[in-house]
């Protein structure tokens, strides 16, 4: 190999490894040109629609299709009775492509049509009539395992989808032997993947075969499951991967859309595209699993671990796809992490009549460390001993072997506690300890692939040398945006000693490449790249050897570089080009290509029924640490710095790793306080990203990626896998941040600010009476609760420009009309309700009147209703005398949404809970109205009361120049850090006489109640301004509030938010008028 | 009904299949022009940001029938038939991309304040990148590749 070569040996000794190269798939990426499974277009193609269940367990008495089929431009339509009716599923075959007898969970598929267009295929759905007979439903663990609970499956009693135990050691004695022992329960919860692209099929028939463009993480496993699914040979489906825009574990092949997106073209003779939406993505797509998890741990007073114990139940939802191998994992992994001399556990899969769950970044492993990892904060604290130095002491070293005969070879994790420890500054800031904030840390362990379906986890790569010299990579393993072509690329290029140019790389397609397993568990860097690694070198060793014919040498002196052959010891004039020697090896009478063959076999072992054996060759860790600063006032969580240190062996490709890393800690970061939902009788009550953000980029902290010196013997040129280890220990690594910060433990996943404000003021939550919720109303919820999908349009408007003011208002007049401007009501409405505004639709975006925006001689400001959000908030003027706007307009976050938000769109429909209005009413803002009685002008707070007739036009807002000496301001609580629907939106006016006293004060609180609260206070008048004064006189919005219970608060809460929200208003009006 | 457009700086005419269609639907069906990509529908995740008049805009809000007379740029439009755009390149520089299906909403993000304001701040930039979702890269390798795009954009002008 190249690295002994003196002339050219780099630090290191490698040439292409180790290196940012440009990534195989940027300029796809970047120019737009990237096929996508919705990217595809197939001629003659049909589009799919899946009618879902509304109901959590119901019984299937009849279904009647035959208003769909009547519709022109409908192929066909599906239920579970014309499939056939083929259980599938990876471990435990307990799926139907479409629901048979029975629905178990909201969203589990009952009939599917196939159309000439989107919109029409959903339409379709709204004429299937299915009846069903409503049965009880088990929506919680506990409901699940109660004595007598219906069961989610007829043939499996108790609802007990799988259950196993183990004791390795001397359990008992080992708590005997302790001095120190802690324990707890912790709640895990539901996350979903939530890529940016859904999941998505392409199926197309021909001769008894189907050809699938799946965005699939794994081909050659989904082939499988698919044959079975459609009752065909494994070869007779020729899966082809699209890009895939996005998987963590949620594109691996458990889901039932690519299966119905066959059978429709099967069952239709056409080619059918079938792409989730959104919503179906959250209704049926297979979330993490979420576990209850009690641990006990034991030590002896040295910090020495001395024993571990766990019982864990593991919510399975109603299908169980990957969840037993998921329970397996949580269950064990974590013991390989410290030197658990023994270990018990007792593990529980339980089914409910809830969205399956399955696969996901961490596999179970962040709901074992949410636990085990605070476990060991707690215990720290019982020690006094600082965690970093408890976590050292018992981390586990290359040698060792856990109780389950996890085998460690390669481990650096004290060198990554030490090196998270060190780049966040741990000794100082434990020692200084600043107010309210707090440093927490974590750490994991993962495998680099598992044996899991079958005694093999092994991959097998072709690498052909062409006749020009380059090379050509034959795997079937698969790019997910984690840069695995990339990377393979740079394996066989250092083993082949060809420039990382010179290096081609196929996509996956199971007709063409051989066996291999895809992207899951961290394994394509370890056991691909070994695969790749070996057909390399068969490649290369065929080479030399028809380099040593052809340059008659032996082929032990000849070494290959840069692309071309030649001695090793020998001149450079005697190298000849790769190319050349290949040409020259086929192009002779018995002449032969150079094809490398390569198979490589993780060396583990299949663990049993117990889950004992070593489930992997090699094992990478991590260790976190977060800071965090708490507000006491909001309990909102303010993450300050995290640092993560990687074991993954030798850094491949360190730009793309890096990029791993950052993202598994924003996934986990978006686990442990963005990410989650409210729900009502099963199923999500809102199930978009409204409800349910993830992070982003405003609302990460400073973050350092180290990586370990590291080097794993059995791994390609030392790497091991990195692609789920930076998520699992963030949840809990926050956790004790918060601990240490203010003293509370949350131990049940979300960590929301309601939680951390309710265990910092107790006392304030006394009284709350916790009510039943009441179902959820709607447009949106009685599409949802009628098993209709999203998107769907039932008709469509007629849209109509209208020149003026006077002309909108006639046309209005003659009703079944809306107005649009921005538009943004209308396109929302259709998505999420199904139903266009009106039957016309009024545009008016084109009046001038209405797009003028001025101030006039009198220094009133006066905004149509035309002028969008971006437009006021460039305007200086703002900036001066009506910061409150200014700040209002600022704080809806992004200019793309602030050019579609108008004055009319946000003041118009007189909703208690935007922005800008709330700001208008502090500052005293007037509304001018045109209706068919001709034009008024009047306060806004009094249009409020009034409400805006049916054909009213908004025409404009004006508002005066506020008096010398006014301030006045807009804020908004959003705890989850993204933006989104304020939880509370408060405004406030303060104007100081010439001594410094209040002569008015205003404020406005919004989001709590129908209308906004507004209030005069008038106790201020002649006050100096004080937080004593201001927190007394904001007291009133406590019993003025009448706030709803949702994913962004209980009412109780919401009720303390509002009077804080009000005080800091005012405050900052306050400080403004100075 | 008809819809006129500047698309990418070449003239188009589209008939609406509705009255209502979205400018999404237009681009990725009617024109086949799938470098936006659909994220969510109701404008929440960005990955679908195309600018329009200047402004980065939500192709699934926008309905098409109001895009009359508007000058339109798609990630399609960026790049010279040898070159990439300043902003694409950058993203190649800094492996500003996982999965790379947000990635043309996030490049049309930072081409709209590029454009306008060749040196924004840090905090410009911050803003600007927290208007698209990523899944994938934690977002730190997107605002380097903003800050790269600065610099080979000064490079260029010079």
């Amino acid at each position: 190999m190249n690295q002994r070569d003196p002339r050219y040996t780099p630090p290191g000794g490698l040439l292409v490894v180790g290196r940012d190269v440009p990534r195989t798939d940027a300029i796809p990426k970047v120019t737009g040109s990237a096929q996508y499974v919705a990217d595809i277009h197939v001629p003659g193609m049909l589009h799919a629609a899946v009618l879902r269940s509304p109901h959590p367990h119901a019984r299937i008495v009849a279904i009647d299709t035959s208003g769909a089929l009547a519709m022109p431009g409908v192929k066909s339509v599906l239920t579970g009775e014309d499939t056939p009716r083929i259980k599938w599923g990876a471990f435990r075959p307990d799926l139907y492509p479409l629901a048979l007898n029975k629905v178990r969970y909201v969203g589990d598929e009952v009939a599917a049509v196939a159309a000439t267009d989107p919109a029409l295929a959903r339409a379709a759905l709204e004429r299937i009539v299915v009846q069903y007979e409503v049965l009880p439903a088990v929506l919680s663990l506990d409901a699940a395992l109660a004595p007598g609970a219906p069961l989610v499956h007829d043939d499996t009693t108790g609802n007990v989808a799988h259950h196993f135990n183990f004791e390795r050691g001397q359990v008992d004695a080992g708590f005997r032997a302790s001095d120190v022992t802690v324990e707890g329960t912790w709640e895990s919860t539901r996350q979903w993947h939530a890529a940016l692209e859904t999941i998505g099929c392409v199926a197309s028939w021909q001769s008894g075969r189907v050809t699938m463009w799946c965005n699939t993480q794994t081909p050659f496993l989904a082939r499988g499951r698919y044959a079975t699914a459609l009752g065909v040979p494994e070869s007779q489906v020729r899966v082809i991967q699209t890009e895939v825009g996005g998987g963590f574990g949620g594109k691996s092949g458990d889901d039932n859309a690519s299966v119905i997106c066959a059978l429709l073209a099967r069952h239709a003779g056409r080619p059918v595209k079938l792409i989730h939406t959104r919503e179906e993505e959250f209704l049926a797509s297979h979330p993490r699993m979420p576990m209850r998890y009690w641990v006990r741990l034991g030590f002896r007073r040295d910090g020495t671990v001395m024993a571990k114990e766990i019982r864990m139940l593991a919510d399975n939802g109603a299908y169980t796809g990957k969840s037993q191998a998921i329970l397996g994992a949580a269950s064990v992994r974590h013991d390989a992490l410290y030197k658990y001399p023994c270990a018990r556990g007792d593990s529980t899969l339980v089914y409910t009549n809830l969205v399956p769950t399955g696969a996901f970044r961490g596999f179970g492993n962040p709901s074992a460390d949410w636990a085990v990892e605070q476990a060991w904060d707690l215990a720290a604290e019982k020690l006094g001993i600082d965690v970093v130095d408890l976590l050292r002491m018992n981390a586990v070293e290359p040698g060792d072997v856990s109780p389950h005969n996890h085998k460690i070879t390669s481990c650096e994790l004290r060198q990554c506690i030490d090196k998270a420890a060190a780049a966040i500054k741990w000794k100082d800031k434990r020692n200084t300890h600043a107010d309210n904030r707090g440093l927490g840390m974590g750490c994991s362990v993962h495998v680099n692939g598992r044996r899991s379906f079958g005694d093999w986890d092994g991959s097998s790569a072709i690498v052909r040398v062409n006749e020009d010299g380059r090379a050509t990579i034959i795997t079937g393993e698969g790019e997910i945006g984690q840069g695995a072509l990339t990377v393979l690329r740079q394996i066989a290029a250092e083993e082949l000693g060809l420039p990382y140019e010179d290096v081609d790389i196929t996509r996956p397609d199971t007709d063409l490449q051989p066996h291999s397993l895809g992207a899951l568990a961290s394994r394509v860097t370890y056991v691909a790249g070994n695969a790749v690694k070996s057909a390399s070198r068969a490649a290369a060793d065929q080479l030399l050897e028809a380099a040593a014919e052809q340059l008659k040498r032996p082929a032990s002196e000849l070494t290959i570089i840069n692309g071309e052959i030649g001695p090793r010891a020998g001149p450079e004039s005697e190298y000849k080009t790769v190319a050349a020697i290949v040409r020259a090896n086929i192009y002779k009478p018995d002449g032969q290509p150079i094809i490398g063959v390569g198979t490589w076999d993780n060396p583990s072992d299949f663990p049993d029924h117990s889950r004992y054996g070593n489930e992997s060759g090699a094992y990478n860790f991590a260790a976190q640490a977060v800071e965090v600063e708490v507000d006491r006032d909001t309990g909102e969580v303010k993450l300050l710095e995290i640092a993560a240190a990687v074991d993954c062996g030798t850094v491949i490709h360190p730009a793309a790793a890096e990029g791993q890393v950052q993202g598994a800690v924003t996934q986990g970061i978006g686990y442990a306080m963005v990410e989650y939902f409210d729900w009502y009788n099963g199923t999500p009550t809102d199930p978009n990203f409204i409800d349910y953000p993830i992070p982003t980029a405003g609302m990460l902290p400073k973050m350092h990626v180290i990586f370990a010196d590291s080097y794993e013997p059995s791994g390609p040129f030392g790497a091991k896998g990195l692609g789920e280890i930076g998520l699992d220990a963030i949840p809990a690594a926050i956790a004790n941040a918060i601990a240490d910060a203010v003293g509370v433990r949350i131990t049940e996943l979300p960590i929301t600010a309601e939680k951390v404000h309710r265990a910092l003021h107790p006392e304030l939550y006394a009284s709350d009476a916790r009510t039943v919720a009441s179902a959820p109303k709607g447009g949106l919820w009685n599409r949802l609760m009628a098993g209709k999908p999203a998107g769907a349009q039932p008709f469509s408007p007629e849209l109509v420009h209208a020149a003026t003011v006077e002309q909108a208002v006639t046309l209005l007049a003659e009703g079944e009309s809306a107005l649009v401007c921005g538009g943004i009501s209308h396109a929302v409405r259709r998505e999420r309700t199904g139903y266009p505004q009106a039957q016309r639709l009024i545009a008016i975006n084109r009046i001038p009147e209405l797009n003028e925006l001025s101030v006039d001689g009198h220094g009133v400001l006066r905004a149509g209703a035309a002028i969008n959000h971006q437009k006021l908030l460039e305007d200086e003027q703002l900036r001066g005398p009506w910061r409150a706007l200014y700040d209002s307009v600022e704080s809806v976050g992004h200019t793309r949404i602030r050019r579609m938000m108008t004055v009319g769109g946000t003041v118009g429909p007189l909703i208690g809970g935007f922005d800008f209005p709330v700001a208008l009413l502090a500052l005293g803002a007037r509304v001018v109205v045109a209706s068919p009685a001709g034009r008024r002008t009047m306060t806004l707070e009094a249009l409020f009361q009034a409400r805006l007739e049916k054909d009213a036009v908004l025409v404009r807002v004006e508002v005066e120049t506020p008096a010398v000496r006014t301030g006045s301001g807009f804020l908004k609580l959003m705890p989850r850090g993204v933006i989104e629907t304020p939880t509370v939106n408060a405004a406030a006016a303060v104007t100081l006489d010439e001594r410094g006293r209040c002569a008015s004060a205003r404020i406005v609180v919004g989001s709590v109640s129908w209308k906004p609260i507004v209030l005069d206070l008038a106790d201020c008048t002649g006050q100096v301004p004080s937080e004593n004064l201001f927190r007394k006189a904001v007291q009133p919005v406590r019993d003025l509030a009448e706030p709803m219970p949702n994913v962004r608060g209980s009412a109780l809460y919401k009720r303390h938010m509002a009077v804080e929200l009000a005080f800091r208003a005012l405050r900052v009006a306050a400080q403004r008028a100075l | 009904m008809l819809v006129k457009f500047t698309l990418n700086g070449d003239p188009v005419e589209v008939p609406l299949k509705t009255a209502d269609r979205l400018l999404i639907d237009v681009l990725r069906e009617d024109l086949r022009m799938t470098g936006t990509k659909h994220g969510c529908g109701i404008g929440a995740c960005g990955t679908c940001t195309v600018i329009i008049d200047g402004d980065p805009a939500a192709a699934c809000l926008q309905l098409a029938a109001l895009c009359e007379g508007a000058q339109i740029r798609t990630v399609e439009g960026l790049a010279g038939t040898h070159s990439l755009h300043a902003v694409q390149q950058a993203f190649v520089n800094r492996s500003a991309f996982q999965c790379g299906i947000c990635t043309p909403g996030h490049i049309m993000a930072a081409c709209s304040l590029l454009d306008k304001n060749p040196q924004p701040s840090d905090e410009e930039i911050r803003a600007s990148a927290d208007s698209v979702y990523c899944r994938c890269t934690g977002y730190v390798r997107i605002v380097e590749a903003y800050h790269e795009a600065v610099r080979l954009t000064a490079r260029t002008l010079k």
